[in-house]
């Protein structure tokens, strides 16, 4: 009997390991007692990133620390690693400790729900960040402007191949927001500005680099001419570079990622990319903080903030 | 008990056969109302079979039921439920994560307007049902919680609220201590008084002589009288049950013993196995008898190093031998042909061939890869000299006839040229013509110096092919027979306790 | 053994006509799908399922079920990658993440075979260990940019055959005559079909079942060496929900789930086709919104025919 304890415990044992590990407490993620309530006109705003074990948050975190040190508020930041759960227990403190108005970057747009109409019932304003939510109550959702990061993509391309030429489009998991938003952005731009490009290929490749291999050597073979790639993101891109690479083909395509990965950075240095299209998280922090900041102190605010994008070539990074 | 009543049940002339086997032979069974009727038999005599039957598991091929007097059919075990005739089975059917009320009533919980389980009425049922019936038991405890007597207890309480008038009880205190066996005779007094019948099959004669009102003897699928329990002694019903048959052809005896091979001494690995020694000698076919469930697998398990012992020794020509795994027990020089041929012998979807050497890979195999043309030369001979009919080598054992199959599992082990075989069942389920050489068989192996040591429950095999006869009983080794004192009743009497043992019968 | 079955004979060609079926169709909708790149380039494809299909095979024949090798994949390229940038020598490295692969599968089999746990629960536990030390490892960041002479495993040729249909083409025929012609592969066979019976043979059923788990995890990092080297990028998110076309493979190819019946034949076509299957797809441009579906279907299709 005792055996069948063993491992569970064992798992149990290892996952308090890793998670200890993987989530050092950010200097910000005070508990959330000690936040001091919002008392005597003081701000004091509460953000719930998904998780920190990615740059880009990290980055948006940054951004929204400062944009509160320069008005004179405070912000108290919560981490979730990814977790539904751990997101929902650390808004209901949040809440508890009567924040201001609370940030939320969820892990998961249903499961954040219920967490939104509690901060609802207290009365606190929510903005949502980089992802919105299925529900509730969401004064401002602060994101990147992807249909203009899919035509910034284009305006590229177009430009790159001189107005003319076969591209194959690569796209992120179908259904996806940003699958959607992108790939409406590039098409509209190509249709309407670009009449000599002809999109001669669009398949999914799932975001996933491996994926973006094999599905790029696939229309390698079906596509005797590529001039252009663009894909919804840069995994994706760079195992498309590895399929042309290994074909003996990349010199003859230019290809556009979207994101701004350190690889891709880096492919760029190297020649290989021709541009990626950044966000702009530390943008996107510092646009939340002052959008909940206006709104705290009776501005209107608009339902949606586009956050720049920014076109990243060798250019750029000289 | 007056015999003037109309029995409560009638079944006339009931014949069954198998493929190869009449199980039924125009067998007769009446049971009076408010009668405890016991049935007695070897194992294989039918009455599991009939009881099938009765329950609607089995469709006679000829022959009648008639229940309350009037003619009915029984076509599935759902049927014979409605007509009100029920059976608790030696192996329990509870379901062991769920309340004493919900195995009871299950499927027919008092339900709510939304289809809902009505918990206070279920448990107020259940608490009225076991207070009828005298059974102390909470209605909310999870059964599995409960001692095998308790579950029992809910089973029959289950059959009485389906509102059972006939229960069949198979061999209700095989795992029963004697307190709760009494407790269970009591249970069966009150279900008298309130007017069910039950047919009570066990091996235990005491039990019989203690609770029944008549008794009915079945031998090789055929009635062989019905009887008041108070016109018949142990002895008869014993005599009864053995008879006198047609002597089957067994091989002579063979050439004497040679020295002593094996040697256990007290292996104890309770309740199954207490204290249990032996002696098997080079060159002699030791028989072990008694019934299913005295221990005589487990012994054999217990040599083979299948399962761990907490007391006992091996000695095997003369040395202390440990035996922790069947492999150990390999290396011995030792063989096993396990009981369930399908479940624990054969690997029915690969071939002959993969099946009769799967044992002695290691010598036919160089680097790890087999030496194809070795294991089929191997098995080759195997198939001509046991003569295993099979259209190939390659063909898959699962197609097989039982006794080819039985053969193959035995060739298997031929191969190895061991110099202990123990066999246990080894002609069960299969035709005379393979069984009369699975005999000639292991007389040959014994002359030639193996010695083999076979668990049977047929009596008429035990006596026609050992040289020397061991009787166990609840664990316990309680007789032994040379091959000439011998005979089926002496067996019979000490397998189901009407003998106990005592100096006079065991051999010296 | 399943050659020999009647019934088993018409599921190995059924699950062949399937794929007959399958490239008859696709070379009648694209000119591009009967060339011998398009030939080459679906090879090279299949060999990364096509690897760990052969483990999963072994694992399946034995009755069990390994979830873990997307993330054994995973955790062994990361740390493979890791050691090449740090200069060890190319086969130090390489034998270093084999070790591993090898290590984390013995780890699921003593854990299924000693200690009695399922092992849909205990490589359900390693497959969210080893990719939750995979993340940590790397902090979630792809280790990019590795020596040419690695990168070879994935993009070299002998004599116009891809390294890494080679190296497919070895280990399929390595697990073959395993699985065919040594007392290991009947032993495989003869506890897949019977435990019971295989234990009172005198088989040592704990030491195969960890054996053939060692094998799952061993094959699943030689896979994610080949993957690391075609992306020139180990990826702590690599392999996720490779186990499910793993499982695919050796379920088209027809080994039975309840062990014992099958091979590694039908596992190359199960592969074959979910790759051509793939490879298709993208040929004939099908929209993204359709893709899915088309798999399920053509999948579901494949397998009724050889279950007739």
């Amino acid at each position: 009997m005792k055996r069948r304890f063993l491992f569970p415990a064992l798992l149990l044992v290892m996952a308090l390991i890793v998670s200890a590990c993987a989530a050092p407490p950010p200097p910000q993620a005070a508990p959330a007692e000690e936040a001091a309530p919002a008392e005597g006109g003081e701000i004091t705003l509460g953000l719930a990133l998904s998780t920190l074990n990615n740059p880009f948050f990290v980055d948006l975190r940054d951004g929204a620390q400062a944009a509160a040190d320069a008005a004179g508020v405070k912000l108290v930041v919560v981490d979730a690693q990814d977790d539904p759960g751990k997101q929902a227990s650390a808004i209901e403190d949040l809440i508890q400790s009567k924040v201001s108005a609370l940030l939320i970057n969820p892990t998961d747009a249903d499961a954040i729900v219920p967490s939104i109409e509690a901060a609802n019932e207290a009365g606190i304003p929510v903005f949502t960040v980089d992802r919105s939510a299925a529900g509730g109550e969401v004064v401002s959702h602060i994101a990147s402007d992807n249909v203009a990061g899919g035509r910034m993509a284009a305006e590229f391309l177009c430009n790159a191949l001189g107005g003319e030429g076969k591209v194959v489009e690569l796209e992120g998991i179908p259904g996806t927001s940003a699958a959607r938003d992108r790939g409406k952005g590039f098409n509209e731009y190509m249709s309407e500005n670009c009449p000599g490009i002809e999109i001669v290929a669009r398949q999914t490749a799932n975001f996933n680099r491996a994926e973006g291999l094999t599905v790029f050597e696939n229309i390698l073979q079906a596509q005797p001419e590529i001039d252009g790639v663009f894909a919804h993101n840069d995994e994706m891109i760079l195992g498309a570079i590895e399929a042309a690479e290994a074909a003996g083909r990349a010199d003859e395509i230019v290809f556009v990622g979207f994101d701004a990965i350190d690889d891709a950075i880096q492919a760029i240095k190297e020649g290989k990319l021709a541009a990626t299209v950044a966000q702009q998280p530390g943008e996107m922090g510092r646009l939340a903080v002052e959008t909940a900041v206006k709104y705290l102190n009776g501005e209107d605010v608009p339902e949606y903030i586009p956050v720049d994008l920014a076109l990243v070539t060798a250019e750029t990074l000289k | 008990m007056t015999d003037t009543g109309t029995p409560i049940l009638r079944m006339v002339g009931i014949t069954k056969t198998f493929p190869g086997v009449r199980a039924l032979d125009n067998v007769t069974l009446e049971v009076l109302p408010q009668e405890v009727h016991g049935l007695v038999g070897e194992n294989g005599a039918g009455k599991t079979t009939l009881m099938k039957i009765l329950t609607g598991v089995y469709q006679a091929d000829a022959g009648h039921i008639e229940f309350k007097g009037r003619p009915v059919q029984i076509p599935n075990p759902r049927a014979a439920q409605l007509l009100g005739i029920a059976i608790i089975h030696q192996e329990l059917a509870v379901l062991p994560e769920m309340s004493v009320a919900e195995n009871i009533f299950l499927g027919r919980e008092p339900a709510g307007p939304l289809g809902t389980v009505r918990w206070d009425e279920l448990y107020r049922q259940t608490q009225a049902l076991l207070d009828r019936l005298g059974i102390d038991l909470p209605p909310r405890t999870r059964v599995g919680n409960l001692t095998i007597a308790q579950q029992q207890m809910v089973e029959i309480a289950k059959a009485l609220s389906l509102e059972a008038d006939l229960l069949v009880m198979d061999e209700p205190t095989s795992a029963l201590t004697e307190r709760e066996t009494e407790i269970l005779f009591r249970l069966i007094e009150t279900l008298k008084a309130h007017g069910v019948s039950i047919i009570y099959i066990s091996h235990r004669l005491e039990e019989i002589f203690q609770i029944c009102d008549r008794v009915t003897v079945m031998r090789d699928g055929q009635h062989i009288d019905t009887r008041p329990i108070d016109q018949l002694t142990p002895q008869e019903v014993v005599r009864l049950m053995v008879g006198r048959r047609i002597k089957d052809i067994y091989p002579p005896p063979g050439k004497g013993r040679g020295p002593l091979k094996l040697e256990v001494r007290g292996l104890h690995r309770p309740p199954r196995l207490r204290h249990v020694s032996l002696k098997l000698y080079s060159g002699e076919i030791l028989g072990l008898a008694g019934l299913v469930g005295s221990g005589r697998t487990d012994l054999a398990r217990a040599i083979f190093g299948v399962d761990p012992v907490e007391a006992g020794e091996i000695w095997i020509d003369g040395q202390l031998a440990t035996i922790r795994s069947p492999d150990d027990a390999m290396a011995q020089g030792m063989g096993l042909v396990p009981e369930d041929r399908k479940g624990q012998g054969l690997f029915l979807q690969m071939t002959v061939r993969q099946n009769t050497v799967i044992a002695r890979l290691k010598e036919l195999s160089r680097w790890g890869f087999i030496d194809f043309r070795r294991a089929e030369a191997e098995t080759r001979r195997f198939v001509e000299e046991l003569d295993i009919r099979t259209p190939s080598l390659e063909q898959l054992v699962h197609n097989l006839s039982g006794g080819n199959q039985q053969k193959v599992v035995i060739a298997r082990w031929l191969g190895r040229a061991p110099s202990i075989l123990i066999l246990d069942e080894p002609t069960r389920g299969i035709d005379v013509g393979a069984k009369a050489e699975i005999h000639t068989l292991m007389r040959q192996l014994a002359d030639d110096g193996m010695a083999i040591l076979m668990i049977s429950s047929e009596l008429p095999e035990v006596l026609g092919v050992s040289d020397r006869i061991l009787v166990m009983r609840e664990g316990r080794m309680v007789a032994e027979f040379s091959r000439e004192e011998a005979t089926q009743d002496r067996i019979m009497a000490y397998a189901t306790g009407a003998a106990q043992p005592a100096q006079e019968e065991l051999a010296p | 053994m399943n050659r020999y079955s009647l019934g088993s004979i018409l599921q190995r060609f059924g699950i062949a006509i399937s794929f007959v079926l399958l490239c008859v169709a696709l070379s009648l909708l694209s000119d591009r799908f009967l060339t011998l790149p398009n030939i080459v380039n679906v090879l090279r494809q299949i060999t990364i399922n096509g690897i760990i299909a052969v483990g999963m095979t072994y694992v399946i024949l034995i009755a069990e079920i390994d979830l873990s090798v997307g993330s054994v994949l995973a955790l062994t390229s990361i740390v493979t990658a890791d050691m090449l940038q740090k200069g060890l020598p190319i086969p130090l490295a390489i034998l270093i993440g084999l070790a591993l692969g090898a290590l984390l599968g013995a780890v699921n089999g003593v854990i299924t075979a000693k200690f009695r746990v399922p092992s849909f629960i205990t490589t359900l536990g390693m497959l969210t260990s080893a990719r939750g030390a995979a993340l940590l490892y790397t902090e979630g960041r792809p280790i990019t940019g590795l020596p040419d002479g690695f990168r070879a495993l994935g993009r070299g040729e002998v004599a116009g055959i891809p390294a890494p249909v080679l190296i497919a083409g070895v280990v399929f025929v390595l697990g073959w005559l395993i699985l065919k012609r040594t007392q290991a592969g009947e032993y495989i066979y003869a506890i897949g079909n019977n435990p019971t019976a295989a234990r009172l043979v005198g088989i040592s059923i704990d030491r195969y079942r960890t054996l053939v788990f060692l094998v799952a995890g061993l094959l699943a990092a030689l896979a994610g060496m080949i993957l690391t080297a075609r992306l020139n990028s180990a990826q702590p998110t690599a392999g996720v929900a490779f186990e499910l076309d793993a499982i695919a493979a050796v379920v088209l190819g027809g080994t039975s789930f309840s062990g014992g019946v099958g091979g590694l034949g039908g596992t190359l076509l199960g592969a074959l086709i979910i790759g051509v299957l793939d490879n298709g797809l993208n040929l004939l441009n099908i929209s993204s919104l359709y893709e899915q579906l088309v798999k399920g279907a053509v999948i579901a299709l494949a397998l009724l025919i050889h279950r007739k």
